[in-house]
């Protein structure tokens, strides 16, 4: 580190990559760590989380119950012990509750005013942050499975959803129709993904086993099918031409990048897409286990060097690395089965929730201290040193003053 | 390979290994596969669909194939189709399977020729107008292959807490069933991720996995 840092200082070393290095020495180093918690609000499962993009600060959860609640991240207090805490809920008292399970939860990209949440009542609702109050409600004819809003868009305000209805629906925000509609799957969406790199990229799984990229910007169907097999006709039975898993396809994740795209399907199996070209680059993970009916919502680090995937597997999270497809680590610690995981980019921290109700924060390991500061702070108050995070600890002021 | 009894087929079966056996020698998948695929495009390895799992390819060495198959064919009727088929072999090693229009234009054979291939073993019925790539009298081979790919996960499954060291595993004595080694079937679970291998500091461990 100290290397990477001088490095830096000379100019020998472009400043971005002192950060990746660290990123990726904190992403290898995640572990539970006893001081840091997220309070407990929810008596069923958790399906899914999210972390704003603005400030990092906020966390959006949704549970099997209906309720979704709202906690800050942000440490203040000087303690190293530190809770997450509700900020508010939509508890089952609130009038403008989900009757069932809430599935997706999302954030209004641009600031916290506003979050969309869709559920198993056949709604999705868009809240006002402040007065907890839905502002608008779509409605559908089937369960939703999954929402997602752009997150770079800037001309239009686009919600795409998938429901058990084959056909994916396009909400607009700003007028409130829900004419557009996208045409071409044979069962029901599973989950539906905005591209970060262009704002009318669209890539969608289906329980038919296909994945298909759409253009919106395009009254004609799909842009093209990823296929597992890369058109390679020999490998696959005659049936199976143009899937990309050999089972339902619960689970989509654009890269930071949006280069790539991952998908995971009932097949166990994970596969790594180019977005732009469709093409399998055929990373080998090994067996990924799925057994989720609905959704898998699973995600990928940004700002490492080489980047991690998380994916929940049974009752843990595992960890591979993105391009060459190798088990980094297994994260244990839910009780039960783990449905969502989420990337905090700043802190290199993982949150993830599951059906023992518990959200579990993943924080990489503080640095052991360096041998001679141990010696030293054994004269000065050991307690104070080693306790304090390092990074409050006051580097500037100078003990002479 | 050296584990591939050779024997016990009268010598009439090149040797056979599977791709996820090699997925348990090394660890990086993603290597393996690509390593696989340069020697198929330089024409020394082939790669076969072996039918009882969607996953599981055999892989066989060009030389080895040809001469067994050649050998096989000796003093029958089919043997000049063969030879002429293995003439091809080349351009073979990258596909797995034929479709008809295929064969007939490319490889310029006729009809009676597809038939005479698929009764030597070469092409086996895949769908009406496909073949797969098959090596002759494999059939043999897969038999005893599930058979004794059962009969070790039934040990391992058996096994105080379904779990099993693997130095453990290869020294116990193999049923009737097993008709190859204990250390290719010990590769062939642990790459098909069957049971799950676990470090431990008596060394590794294999779990059987309850999908």
């Amino acid at each position: 580190m100290l290397g990477f840092l001088t490095a830096r200082q000379a100019g020998v070393d472009d400043p971005l990559r002192l950060r990746r290095a660290e990123s990726t020495r904190r992403v290898l180093s995640l572990k539970l760590n006893p001081d840091r918690d997220v309070d407990r609000i929810h008596g069923n499962g958790i399906n899914t989380i999210d972390i704003e993009a603005v400030e990092g600060r906020y966390m959006l959860s949704g549970g099997a119950d209906g309720v979704i609640v709202i906690y800050d991240l942000e440490n203040y207090s000087r303690k190293l012990q530190y809770t997450c805490k509700a900020v508010c809920t939509v508890g089952r008292s609130s009038r403008y509750v989900h009757k069932f399970s809430v599935e997706t939860v999302q954030w209004y990209p641009y600031d916290t005013g506003m979050f969309v949440s869709s559920s198993f009542d056949k709604t999705m609702k868009v809240w006002d942050t402040e007065t907890l109050k839905p502002a608008e409600v779509f409605e559908f004819e089937g369960n939703v499975y999954s929402h997602h809003l752009s997150p770079i868009a800037r001309k239009h305000s686009l919600i795409a959803v998938g429901t058990t209805d084959p056909k994916i629906q396009l909400c607009d925000l700003k007028s409130g129709s829900r004419i557009h509609v996208l045409q071409g799957h044979r069962a029901e969406i599973l989950s539906v993904r905005w591209s970060p790199r262009y704002d009318h990229i669209l890539a969608t799984a289906s329980a038919d086993s296909k994945v298909k990229v759409w253009d919106v910007r395009r009254a004609s169907g799909s842009l093209f099918t990823l296929d597992q097999h890369n058109g390679d006709k020999s490998k696959a039975s005659s049936e199976a031409v143009n899937t990309a898993h050999n089972g339902r396809v619960n689970g989509l994740c654009f890269t930071g990048d949006g280069l790539y795209l991952l998908t995971t399907g009932t097949d166990d199996r994970m596969r790594l897409w180019n977005s732009a070209t469709g093409e399998n680059t055929l990373v080998n993970y090994g067996k990924v286990c799925n057994e989720s009916r609905k959704r898998l919502q699973f995600t990928v680090s940004r700002g490492c060097s080489p980047e991690f995937v998380f994916v929940p597997c049974g009752s843990s999270v595992a960890v591979y690395a993105l391009h060459t497809g190798e088990l980094v680590t297994m994260l244990r610690g839910h009780y039960n089965n783990v449905d969502c995981c989420e990337f905090h980019p700043d802190y290199q921290e993982l949150y993830t929730g599951g059906k023992d109700c518990n959200i579990l924060a993943w924080v990489p390991a503080p640095r052991a201290p360096d041998v001679e500061e141990e010696s030293k702070s054994a004269n000065q108050a050991a307690a104070d040193q080693s306790s304090v995070n390092p990074a409050f600890q006051d580097a500037w002021s100078s003990d002479e003053d | 390979m050296t584990l591939f009894p050779r024997k016990l087929f009268n010598d009439s079966l090149p040797q056979i290994v599977m791709k996820h056996q090699l997925y348990s020698i090394h660890n990086d998948k993603t290597l393996v596969d690509k390593e696989l695929n340069k020697l198929r495009e330089q024409g020394e390895l082939l790669m076969f669909q072996l039918g009882f799992d969607a996953d599981a390819f055999g892989l066989v060495f060009a030389s080895d194939y040809k001469a067994k198959v050649l050998a096989g064919e000796d003093g029958r009727a089919t043997r000049a189709t063969v030879e002429k088929f293995l003439e091809k072999l080349p351009s073979l090693c990258t596909e797995l399977s034929f479709s008809k229009d295929k064969m007939l234009k490319e490889f310029r054979f006729t009809d009676s020729e597809i038939t005479q291939l698929v009764k030597s073993g070469v092409l086996t019925v895949r769908d009406a107008g496909s073949w797969w790539l098959s090596i002759p009298n494999s059939g043999k081979f897969t038999k005893y292959f599930i058979q004794g790919r059962k009969a070790v996960l039934n040990m391992v499954k058996k096994s105080k807490y379904s779990e099993v060291l693997k130095t453990e595993l290869e020294e116990r004595r193999t049923t009737s069933h097993v008709k190859f080694q204990m250390k290719y079937h010990i590769h062939d679970i642990v790459g098909a991720e069957l049971v799950e291998s676990i470090p431990t500091t008596s060394g590794t461990l294999l779990r059987f996995v309850d999908s």
